[in-house]
């Protein structure tokens, strides 16, 4: 794909982000091409003078359940109503996925919203149905990472949000097409 | 421009709503730190870490004589620098740190950046329009019936403001 113009490219970004739209720059720097150097540069000082927007109700939940140990997933999607299971449906769905390997695709979103499985790991078409899923943006979902707490000045990564524990399939099997969606990285 | 954002920011630190205070700089941090830092994982890990040491900072109690956001550019530019330099980012910040004072190595004085300041600079009818693209979000059509403009005169200003804001933004202004 040629690279855009980073004139265009700036433009955009500042409207957007006038808009209240939280544009993200990973994607813009990516348009930018040779020229991501120089987008950066000029984005980062336009941050830095932009007035800070209000944070959207979404926003202040989500710090909240950050700052609270949980993760912003499983916060969010409790605090909307939406249960575990049309999460799993929605990826199912989205990702035209064999409906028998439905639980397996369950457990590993119990292990995304209890912290145990890093989103980072998780193939961008499953983190776009479940942000879809619970009405959110990807980048708001899973930025935030299980908070450490501090003792005595020192920082202690905190302990798995608690939750049911789930037992893992008891046999080894052979990864499957689940398994590389949720272990493959982005 | 800042000045309503900064009253809030007082009004929030004030009333203790700290959660409010600091999830409005969630966005702009990330973004700083991806800026900067070009790598998301990266990016996810300093943020995180900026933000538990300005909850250690308003656990302290510390109160400031620069706005708030100064406080949150000068620990953003400063765990982007100790990330740069392989230090852990779990320390919290010295007890005795400010961060108004000029000799500060971790982090560019960012009290007086000011987007309104910079288009101030522009000629009357570019700044016009760059105020409704980049304060109000306006598509240039929509610009162009609210100045009387024709569209491609719209694009005109935009194109030479550009070259002035990106002096201004990588020149320091």
């Amino acid at each position: 794909m040629a690279a855009e113009p980073v004139t265009v490219l700036f433009d955009e970004y500042l409207a957007a982000y006038a808009r209240g739209e939280r544009p993200e720059a990973a994607e813009y720097l990516r348009r930018a091409g040779a020229q991501a150097d120089e987008l950066a540069a000029l984005l980062d000082g336009f941050l830095a003078a932009a007035p800070v927007p209000e944070p959207t109700p979404e926003a202040v939940e989500l710090f909240e359940a950050w700052e609270q140990g949980q993760t912003p997933l499983l916060a969010l999607r409790t605090a909307r109503g939406v249960t575990r299971d049309r999460v799993v449906d929605a990826i199912v769905s989205a990702l035209s996925l064999d409906p028998a390997k439905r639980g397996k695709v369950k457990h590993y979103v119990h292990e995304l919203e209890a912290g145990l499985l890093e989103p980072r790991r998780v193939d961008r078409s499953v983190l776009a149905a479940i942000a879809e899923a619970v009405h959110a943006k990807v980048e708001d979902l899973f930025a935030w990472r299980p908070r450490p707490l501090a003792v005595g000045g020192v920082y202690l990564r905190a302990e798995a949000p608690v939750a049911p524990v789930m037992s893992a399939p008891a046999e080894p099997e052979e990864e499957d097409e689940i398994d590389r969606l949720f272990h493959s990285g982005r | 421009m800042h000045d309503a954002r900064d009253a809030e920011d007082r009004r929030l630190l004030e009333t203790g709503d700290q959660k409010t205070l600091l999830a409005g700089y969630f966005h702009p941090v990330r973004q700083r730190c991806l800026l900067r830092l070009r790598d998301p994982d990266a990016a996810d890990e300093v943020t995180q870490a900026v933000f538990l040491r300005l909850i250690g900072e308003l656990a302290r109690g510390r109160t400031y004589s620069v706005p708030f956001r100064v406080v949150v550019w000068k620990i953003t530019g400063w765990t982007v620098n100790e990330h740069w330099a392989g230090k852990p980012l779990t320390v919290p910040l010295p007890e005795g740190w400010d961060p108004a004072a000029p000799g500060d190595d971790y982090a560019e004085w960012a009290g007086n950046d000011d987007l309104a300041t910079l288009l101030v600079g522009l000629p009357k009818r570019q700044r016009e329009v760059c105020e409704l693209r980049y304060l109000e979000g306006l598509d240039p059509d929509r610009i162009a019936d609210a100045l009387g403009m024709k569209r491609n005169a719209v694009d005109q200003a935009l194109h030479n403001a550009h070259a002035k804001l990106k002096e201004a933004l990588l020149g320091g202004g």
